[in-house]
């Protein structure tokens, strides 16, 4: 294909504002889908189950397309749908690296929330050509005229060039597609002859085709017949079969420079081929690979154990697996005393943490015990030493300690006046500053505040939704590492410390936080044969202690020959269902009490 | 052989509200068909066994004493079947409201010496609220009248820890129950079994649900009453009272055996807890015998039919492998306070107790449930009322 009748763009817009609604038209009027599927199922690409049942995309996804523009020519349009939730910022950015070119939706009955600037401002630092759209104009509550004003004035463009569209029912989506060939460059540098230099911005596990690469290609082209080289893992391989996304795999003779396709590389090792590698010829590499990605810094930790401690190795290859599918989890191996032997795995937030924990309940069978989340803690010790600590309990002693640093975000809410005040109470309690206020327009102000991300973890995004009847919407970036006064809160359940259970936070809250936690924990642990005393701990001293009475009573009463199987069995299930019981020291308690307990919220 | 025998009379008039056990309200009607069912099923067993000598008969229920006087028919064909030992134990249990002069006279003439009689409270409104169908005033004439009719070993069930009673009515109970003066008594904690209409009842708020903290101290206060008053606590829930006084509560008996207290603890419930051999006949009833344990159909219909085509009415059967037979011998040996011995273990599985459940035994010693004396393994006193957690980790895993 010749380059200059290639366009690859991406689709980036706030949560919700019909991104993949508009992909589905896209794929519609190019006759990519033919119609008929669309009436089974909307949002195509959002392939996953999990996407499908919360309505949200998850994952980027790329599928090529073909379309006759004005100019009578035909051309081969990639395009990328991307998430919009600011957990999978990263996603968003990978896809942008493989683009020349974005599609920015805004939806005209909401206007610009807190997304759409931060997914321009990425689009932007990668100097894409951007296609301004307003989405939604056939809800009665749109308002077109102010959205447009909106947008032009934010992209400094005029407002003739902001395309109003209804991605729902179809109107005028084609003028994006002629507005994407006519702004959008053709891929540069795309030299066909140069040696092979492919992007890895995405990929899954196959268990007949190994690993399949989705790739951005940057010079060269590969067949099937092309043995290839990972530059950054030096892995040879003959791929299985190359092709593009339509949206389903379809194999094709060659991908060339400027495409977007895959490679299912045959590789069977997921640790061989990662994202942000650079696929090359093994005959004839390339001299320098690819720039890749940043690492990203997971924000939020985390520990998965397997409910039974048998599913260790299970879990493993499980996280591998879905490694591969989104590069932006990490994890290594960990022990706990009460849980034995899992992972602490790092997520970009919240929402990335349920969604990891899900997939890997549903694609992957597996049975998971969830710890509290935590964030990542730098410690200065007396000796100079700095340390990054994962998870509370690692905190080491206070006397060994000069600074605790906890992170902190910069936060910007986009929120109607009315709530105002409702948004500046919810932040006040999460230790936050407000370091300034913008009016949007009249009926909008855009608030920026700083607050330690210990705070947002917990249920920040809950409480600014139902404060603002989820009007506010909001987006959240690392700022700082700052010290404060923190400390660990220790719980022992008979004098033995639950390394799953201690948190760190403010000395200040110290108290309130541990006494909640032993009133929970003194609901979850059933009566044991001896008084449990449940401690709440601050470097050594006690400040708070609950106990659980001893238990007095569990005899069946008649026990006579009519019976003996029956008492018999109900002590055998009594029994077996110990087994199934944490042990914490000499204490046992229920699993599920035990799962109650690390999903500790405020109220 | 010797051998304890259970005959099931699977027929109330009305269900208590508390009750689980396989019996029938309604079915009074099958009441003749039953007993031929009943002779039937022993002559079936005889033909089976030969002649097996009878140590005791406990005519449990449901209601037994809803037979009438064809206690007396049933009991003759044991005899005819079986050799009933010289001193057989034969016990019938009674409702208090089922019982008059005439009965208890021609039970006590066709050999029943020994009368359980299912009292449960001397409180009218927990009487209601069991659903029980007698009055306290009935219970004392029956007791009575009982006397009278010349039986001497009479035994009374009370239940405690029900909702909404008080430690007061459970003291009040027993200090009526005692003057009725008794030579056994069984004193059962309430369970809520799924299904039942109290449980129902509870879970619907209706009636409170009781505390098990509260049971616990009826219990203690039920040891400290009647060890007072001359009973031995012989078994988890069963006192008899004994020939000299106990020490204290839980006392091993004097001889180290059950029978060494005196002649009122119920000789067929001893062959149980020490898991020895029973036949059981009726509806639903259990029996073991040489490693196997079997239960006949529950409904009595269907028991009926059966037998009436001359096949038995068994409706499972378990093999109890060596291992488990060990360990069920714990469970049910130390609901006893004689406990279980090393020597009888020994003699009976030709093993060692201290070995086969050595670590088992140091766990319980330290979590302060059980006594061990390199001779005997007892429940400690606290161990009585958390026997569960004792029992269980005997059982094979
Ligand atoms: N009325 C109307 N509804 C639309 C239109 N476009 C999208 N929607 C609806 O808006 C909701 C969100 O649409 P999606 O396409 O899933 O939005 P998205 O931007 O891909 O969302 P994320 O991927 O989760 O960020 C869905 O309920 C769509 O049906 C439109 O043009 N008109
Ligand atoms: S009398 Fe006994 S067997 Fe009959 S219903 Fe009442 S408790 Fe149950
Ligand atoms: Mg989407």
């Amino acid at each position: 294909m010749d380059s200059r009748y290639i366009r690859n763009f991406s689709i980036i817009a706030h949560i919700d504002h019909g991104k993949s609604t508009l992909a589905d038209r896209l794929l519609e009027v190019t006759g990519t889908v033919e119609s008929r599927k669309f009436s089974s199922q909307s949002q195509l690409l959002d392939s996953m189950a999990l996407e499908q049942e919360k309505g949200v995309t998850i994952k980027a996804s790329a599928v090529q397309m073909h379309w006759k523009a004005a100019d009578g020519m035909t051309y081969e349009l990639n395009l990328i749908d991307t998430p919009g939730h600011v957990d999978f910022a990263y996603e968003v950015s990978r896809a942008l690296a493989a683009c020349e070119g974005a599609v920015l939706v805004v939806d005209a009955t909401q206007g610009v929330e807190a997304q759409t600037l931060a997914n321009l401002y990425l689009a932007l630092e990668n100097d894409l050509e951007i296609v301004p759209v307003i989405n939604k104009i056939d809800l009665a509550t749109a308002d077109v005229p102010r959205v447009t004003h909106e947008v032009a004035e934010l992209l400094g463009m005029p407002q003739e060039d902001v395309i109003a569209v209804s991605a729902k029912e179809g109107t005028n989506v084609e003028a994006i597609l002629q507005a994407v060939v006519d702004h959008v460059p053709p891929p540069s540098g795309a030299d066909e002859a140069a040696p092979l230099r492919a992007l890895i911005f995405d990929s899954h596990y196959d268990s007949y085709k190994g690993v399949i690469a989705y790739v951005r290609l940057q010079e060269g082209r590969v067949t099937r017949d092309t043995p290839l080289l990972m530059m950054a893992t030096d892995a040879k391989t003959e791929p299985v079969e190359v092709g593009v996304f339509t949206p389903d795999m379809q194999p094709v003779e060659q991908l060339c420079a400027g495409e977007v396709g895959y490679i299912a590389t045959g590789l069977k090792t997921v640790r061989e081929a990662h994202v942000g590698d650079t696929v090359t010829e093994a005959r004839r590499p390339a001299s320098e690979p690819l720039p890749g990605y940043r690492a990203v810094k997971p924000m939020v930790f985390a520990s998965l154990y397997p409910s039974e401690a048998d599913d260790y190795a299970n879990l493993r290859d499980a996280l591998e697996k879905l490694q591969l599918n989104d590069a932006s989890l990490t994890y290594i191996p960990e022990t706990s005393q009460a849980l034995q032997f899992g992972f602490r795995c790092g997520f970009l937030g919240l929402f990335h943490m349920d969604i990891v924990q899900e997939r890997l309940e549903r694609e992957y069978n597996q049975d998971l015990v969830v710890t509290a989340p935590s964030v990542a803690y730098q410690v200065v010790l007396t000796n100079g030493e700095e340390i990054e600590i994962h998870r509370p309990a690692d905190l080491p002693d206070p006397s060994t300690i000069q600074e605790v640093r906890e992170p902190w975000m910069k936060v910007q809410v986009i929120t109607p006046t009315e709530y105002l005040g409702a948004v500046m109470e919810i932040f006040r309690r999460k230790r936050a500053n407000l370091l300034m206020t913008e009016t949007l327009d009249n009926l909008r102000v855009l608030l920026t505040f700083e607050t330690p991300l210990a705070e947002m973890v917990i249920d920040l995004h809950d409480r600014l939704k139902s404060a603002t009847r989820g009007y506010a919407s909001m987006d959240y970036a690392f700022d700082s590492y700052r010290p404060d006064d923190l400390v660990k809160v220790d719980v022992l359940v008979n004098k033995d410390s639950v390394d799953a259970l201690a948190i760190i936070v403010h000395r200040d809250m110290a108290y309130d936080k541990g006494s909640l936690l032993i009133r929970k924990m003194k609901e979850a642990i059933p009566r044991q044969l001896f008084e449990v005393p449940i401690q709440a701990v601050v470097g050594g001293k006690v400040i708070a202690r609950v106990n659980v009475q001893a238990l007095r009573k569990d005899v069946l009463a008649k026990c006579y020959g009519g019976d003996i199987t029956r008492k018999r069995k109900l002590l055998e299930k009594q029994k077996a269902g110990k087994k199934r019981m944490k042990q914490l020291g000499n204490v046992i308690i229920p699993q599920e009490a035990f799962l109650a307990m690390l999903r500790l919220d405020e109220d | 052989m010797d051998v304890a025998l259970y005959i099931h009379v699977p027929f109330c008039l009305r269900r208590c509200t508390y009750c689980d056990f396989n019996t029938y309200a309604g079915l009074l009607d099958l009441r003749l068909a039953y007993i031929a069912a009943l002779e039937r099923e022993l002559s079936l067993l005889a033909a089976r066994h030969g002649r097996l000598r009878i140590t005791t008969v406990y005519c449990g229920g449901g209601t037994p004493s809803l037979l009438g006087e064809a206690v007396a028919d049933v009991l003759r064909t044991v005899q005819a079947q079986f050799t009933l030992a010289d001193a057989a134990e034969i016990t019938l249990e009674a409702n208090p409201g089922t019982v008059d002069a005439t009965l208890l006279g021609a039970w006590r003439a066709a050999g029943v010496n020994r009368l359980s009689l299912g009292v449960q409270s001397a409180c009218a409104n927990e009487l209601a609220l069991l659903g029980r169908i007698h009055t306290w005033k009935e219970v004392v004439e029956a007791v009575t009248l009982a006397r009278r009719a010349g039986f001497d070993n009479l035994s009374l069930d009370l239940m405690f820890g029900l909702p909404g009673q008080t430690l007061a009515h459970w003291e009040h109970t027993l200090a009526q129950v005692l003057a009725l003066a008794p030579e056994h008594l069984s004193l059962y904690a309430l369970t809520l079994e799924e299904g039942t209409t109290l449980a129902a009842q509870v879970a619907a708020g209706v009636a409170p649900l009781p505390d098990p903290d509260l049971a616990a101290d009826m219990y203690e206060a039920a040891s400290d009453i009647l060890c007072a008053a001359g009973f031995w606590q012989y078994e988890i829930s069963n006192w008899a009272r004994g020939l000299s006084m106990p020490l204290t509560i839980w006392s091993l008996p004097p001889g180290g055996q059950t029978e060494s207290i005196g002649p009122w603890a119920s000789r067929h419930n001893l062959a149980y807890w020490r898991n020895q051999s029973w036949l059981g006949v009726g509806a639903g009833a259990h029996s073991s015998w040489g490693g196997r344990r079997w239960h006949n159909l529950l409904h009595p219909d269907a028991y009926i039919h059966l037998l009436e085509r001359g096949e038995w009415p068994v409706a499972e059967e378990e093999h109890i492998p060596p291992a488990l037979v060990q360990g069920e011998t714990m469970m049910l040996g130390l609901r006893l306070a004689e406990g279980v011995t090393a020597a009888d273990f020994r003699e009976r599985f030709g093993a060692e107790l201290a070995e086969v459940y050595a670590p088992i035994i140091a766990r319980l010693m330290e979590a302060g449930l059980l006594e061990w004396d390199g001779g005997r393994a007892r429940l400690s006193v606290r161990g009585r009322l958390l026997g569960n957690q004792v029992f269980a980790t005997f059982l094979p895993e």
